[in-house]
C-alpha cells in the first residue's frame, strides 16, 4: 500500500528527531497518518492521544499513544513534558450523527477543544499545526458555483444550524491561524469526501450500505479521495504546505449515481423531494443525518488549485475510480 | 410511453437521424469525453434527450437556423433575447448548436439559481450541459474552451405580457464584464415564434413574489402552440480592447446598448420573415 517513492522524498525532509502529537489518534485516518509518519522518518517520535481506545495497537517503536481527554489538565502537561515540533488536529467530533440533542456537546468538544489545542500550541511553542477541516463547511446548495475556493463564505449552518460546530470550528482555526502566522505554521486542510475501508465517516457508510435512498430527481457531483491519499497529503503538508487554508479534492468529479454504480450496491431509488417528510420513519430504521439529504441532493465540488500549487499534480495515488473499488473492501 | 406518445403524433425518430445523431455524438464524444463532467454534464444521457427532443425541434417547432456561417471553431459568449414563458427557447438554440452547426458543440446554458433547485428538471437540464448562472461557473467554462449561453435579460425577457412580446429588455451588465475578462466574443442571437408558443399571458407578479417564484404567467394554455421557430445568428461582436471586466458601467454600457440594439434588429428582421402561424399544419 505505500508509496516508497514518496516515502523516500519524505524521509529524507525529515532529517532529525522531533516529537509529532496527532491528537485524534484512533481515528482510521490518524492511524494511517502515524503509520507514514513512522515509517517515513524512524527517527522521529510520534505521540497520539484520543479519548477512545486505540483498535490496535502500533508495533513501531517510534508511535505512543495515550487515551486521554484533551480538555483535562493533563493533556497541558503532554505539552509542557514534549517539545512538540508539530500538532496535528484530528480530533473533530463527527457530525456524522448530528441531531440538535448533541449539538451542545459537539460544540463544546469542537470548539472548546480546538481552542484549548491551539492555545497550547502557541504557549509550548509548536512550530506546525496541521488542523483537519471539512469541505462540508461550504454547505451543499442548490446555488453553489462548480469549483469553490478557500474564500467562499462558509455556508453550511444556513440550512442546518446542527453544523454551526463545522463551521464556527473551521473559523475559529483559520481566525487563529492569521493572527499568528508570525509565529506559528498552520495548514488548515478542508478534504473532500474522504473514502476508504478503515474510514467510518457518513459518505463512506452512505456508499457501502444497502438500499440507502438515491434521488431520481437529483443527481450532484462528488470528489473522492481515498484515505491512503489523504493521510499522505497530511503527512506531506507538514514540510511542503505553508500556512493557509488549502481545499482538498482530486481534479476528477462523478455523480452520485455513478458511484453508487461503481460500488454495485442495490440502492432505493425515490424522490427525494419526499424523503424530509420521511426522515423520521427513516430515521428508525437508519441513522440518516438531515444535512445528509442536502449532499445527496446539490453539490459542493470545491477547487484544489492552491494545494496543487504546493503539492504539484502527483499528489493522489488513487482515481476516483479506484477509490470507489477500493471501499468494497469494507463490505 | 413517452415513444408511444411520439408515434401517435408522427414524431418519430427516423433511421436516417439515428445516424446523424451517431455522427454528431462521436464527436462531441471526442470533444468533451465519455464521462461526466464538473457541472454534471453527460453526454449520454443528452444525447437521449436529444433523440425526444429533435423530433419536436424539426417538426413540431420546425425551426430554422440563419446565420450558420457567422459561427467559427472557437469559444463564443452565445447571447440571445428570451422568449416564451418556458425557457424553451434555450433548449431550441442548444439543440441548433449541436445538431446543426459544425464542429458540433454543447452550449453552456446559464440558468436561473430557481431553475438549479428544481427536482427532476434542474438535473437534467445539467446532464444536457445547463449550468447555474454565476459569474465562477462562466468564467471556468470559457477557460476551458467551451462556449456558454446567456439571457442577459434574465426572468424579465421570458414573464413579458403579450403587450411587450418581442421588445428586448435591459441586459444586465455581469455578460459583457465576463466577455471582457475571458477575451471570448459574443455572439448575438434573436429568436422569432417562441412568444407565440402562449399566445395570451398575463404576469400574476405579486402572487408569483408571494411564492417565492421568479415569474407566475397566466395564460390559456400551458402547452407550448406550434409556434414555428427561426434563430437568427449574428456576426461576432469582440469586446473592445480598451475595456476590461472593471471599467465604469458608463463605459460599458454603450457596448451593451449595442448588442441590444442589434439583437433587437435582428428580431424586427426576422419578424418580417417570419412565416404564417399554421405553417406547421402543412
Amino acid at each position: 500500500m505505500m508509496d516508497l517513492k514518496r516515502e523516500g522524498t519524505f524521509g529524507q525532509m525529515l532529517n532529525k528527531s522531533r516529537k509529532i502529537l496527532i491528537v485524534g489518534a484512533a481515528g482510521g485516518l490518524a492511524r494511517i497518518l502515524t503509520s507514514i509518519l513512522s515509517k517515513a522518518n524512524p527517527e522521529d517520535q510520534i505521540i497520539g492521544v484520543d479519548s477512545r481506545p486505540q483498535v490496535e495497537e502500533f508495533k513501531r517503536e517510534n508511535v505512543q499513544f495515550l487515551k486521554i481527554r484533551y480538555t483535562r489538565g493533563n493533556f497541558e502537561k503532554l505539552f509542557r513534558d514534549n517539545e512538540f515540533h508539530a500538532v496535528y488536529h484530528l480530533a473533530r467530533m463527527s457530525h456524522a450523527y448530528s441531531n440538535k440533542s448533541n449539538l451542545a456537546q459537539r460544540l463544546d468538544l469542537n470548539i472548546m477543544g480546538t481552542n484549548r489545542i491551539l492555545e497550547l500550541a502557541l504557549k509550548f511553542d509548536v512550530k506546525k499545526m496541521i488542523i483537519l477541516s471539512t469541505y462540508h463547511v461550504y454547505g451543499a446548495l442548490s446555488d453553489n458555483p462548480t469549483f469553490i475556493a478557500e474564500d467562499a463564505p462558509l455556508k453550511a449552518s444556513i440550512k442546518h444550524p446542527e453544523l454551526r460546530d463545522v463551521t464556527e470550528m473551521d473559523q475559529l482555526a483559520t481566525n487563529w491561524m492569521w493572527k499568528n502566522q508570525h509565529r506559528i505554521e498552520t495548514v488548515v486542510l478542508r478534504p473532500c469526501s474522504i473514502i476508504g475501508p478503515q474510514i467510518r465517516n457518513s459518505m463512506s457508510q452512505y456508499l457501502t450500505t444497502k438500499y440507502v435512498p438515491l434521488g431520481v430527481d437529483f443527481n450532484p457531483m462528488f470528489q473522492f479521495i481515498h484515505e491512503f491519499d489523504m493521510a499522505n497529503i497530511l503527512a506531506r503538508s507538514l514540510k511542503e504546505v505553508p500556512t493557509g487554508i488549502y481545499n482538498v479534492a482530486p481534479d476528477e468529479v462523478v455523480s452520485i449515481k455513478k458511484a453508487k454504480e461503481i460500488i454495485g450496491l442495490p440502492t432505493f431509488k425515490i424522490p427525494l423531494i419526499t424523503l424530509s417528510p420521511m426522515t423520521l420513519a427513516v430515521k428508525k430504521i437508519w441513522n440518516f443525518p438531515d444535512y445528509l439529504i442536502e449532499y445527496i441532493k446539490f453539490s459542493c465540488v470545491i477547487d484544489n488549485a492552491e494545494l496543487k500549487k504546493h503539492l504539484k499534480d502527483d499528489f493522489l495515488r488513487f482515481s476516483t475510480k479506484e477509490a470507489l473499488e477500493l471501499l468494497k473492501l469494507k463490505l | 410511453m413517452l415513444k408511444d406518445i411520439l408515434k401517435t403524433i408522427n414524431l418519430k425518430t427516423s433511421s436516417e437521424d439515428r445516424k446523424k445523431f451517431d455522427q454528431v455524438f462521436s464527436k462531441l464524444y471526442s470533444i468533451y469525453g465519455e464521462s461526466e463532467d464538473p457541472w454534471g454534464l453527460d453526454l449520454h444521457k443528452t444525447k437521449n434527450s436529444i433523440e425526444y427532443v429533435w423530433p419536436l425541434y424539426k417538426k413540431y417547432f420546425k425551426v430554422r437556423v440563419f446565420g450558420k456561417e457567422n459561427v467559427e471553431d472557437r469559444p463564443y459568449m452565445i447571447t440571445s433575447n428570451h422568449t416564451g414563458q418556458i425557457a424553451i427557447d434555450g433548449m431550441l438554440i442548444s439543440t441548433a448548436f449541436a445538431m446543426e452547426i459544425g464542429p458540433p458543440r454543447i452550449l453552456r446554458a446559464m440558468v436561473e439559481r430557481f431553475f438549479t433547485g428544481l427536482p427532476f428538471i434542474g438535473t437534467w437540464a445539467a446532464q444536457g450541459g445547463a449550468v447555474l448562472g454565476d459569474r465562477q461557473n462562466c468564467e471556468k467554462l470559457l477557460e476551458r474552451n467551451q462556449s456558454v449561453l446567456v439571457f442577459p435579460e434574465g426572468v424579465k425577457g421570458i414573464s413579458k405580457s403579450t403587450k411587450d412580446f418581442y421588445k428586448v429588455q435591459n441586459f444586465t451588465r455581469g455578460f459583457f464584464r465576463i466577455a471582457l475578462s475571458s477575451g471570448v466574443p459574443i455572439l448575438p442571437i434573436a429568436v422569432i415564434g417562441a412568444e407565440e408558443f402562449f399566445p395570451y399571458v398575463y404576469q400574476a407578479k405579486s402572487i408569483a413574489k408571494k411564492f417565492g417564484l421568479p415569474a407566475l404567467p397566466i395564460s390559456a394554455n400551458y402547452i407550448p402552440l406550434p409556434s414555428p421557430i427561426d434563430i437568427y445568428i449574428g456576426e461576432a461582436y469582440m469586446p473592445p480592447s480598451h475595456l476590461n471586466s472593471d471599467s465604469t458601467d458608463k463605459d460599458i454600457d454603450l457596448h451593451i446598448f449595442e448588442i441590444e440594439s442589434i439583437i433587437q434588429k435582428m428580431t424586427n428582421d426576422g419578424l418580417k420573415k417570419r412565416r404564417n402561424f399554421w405553417a406547421n399544419a402543412k
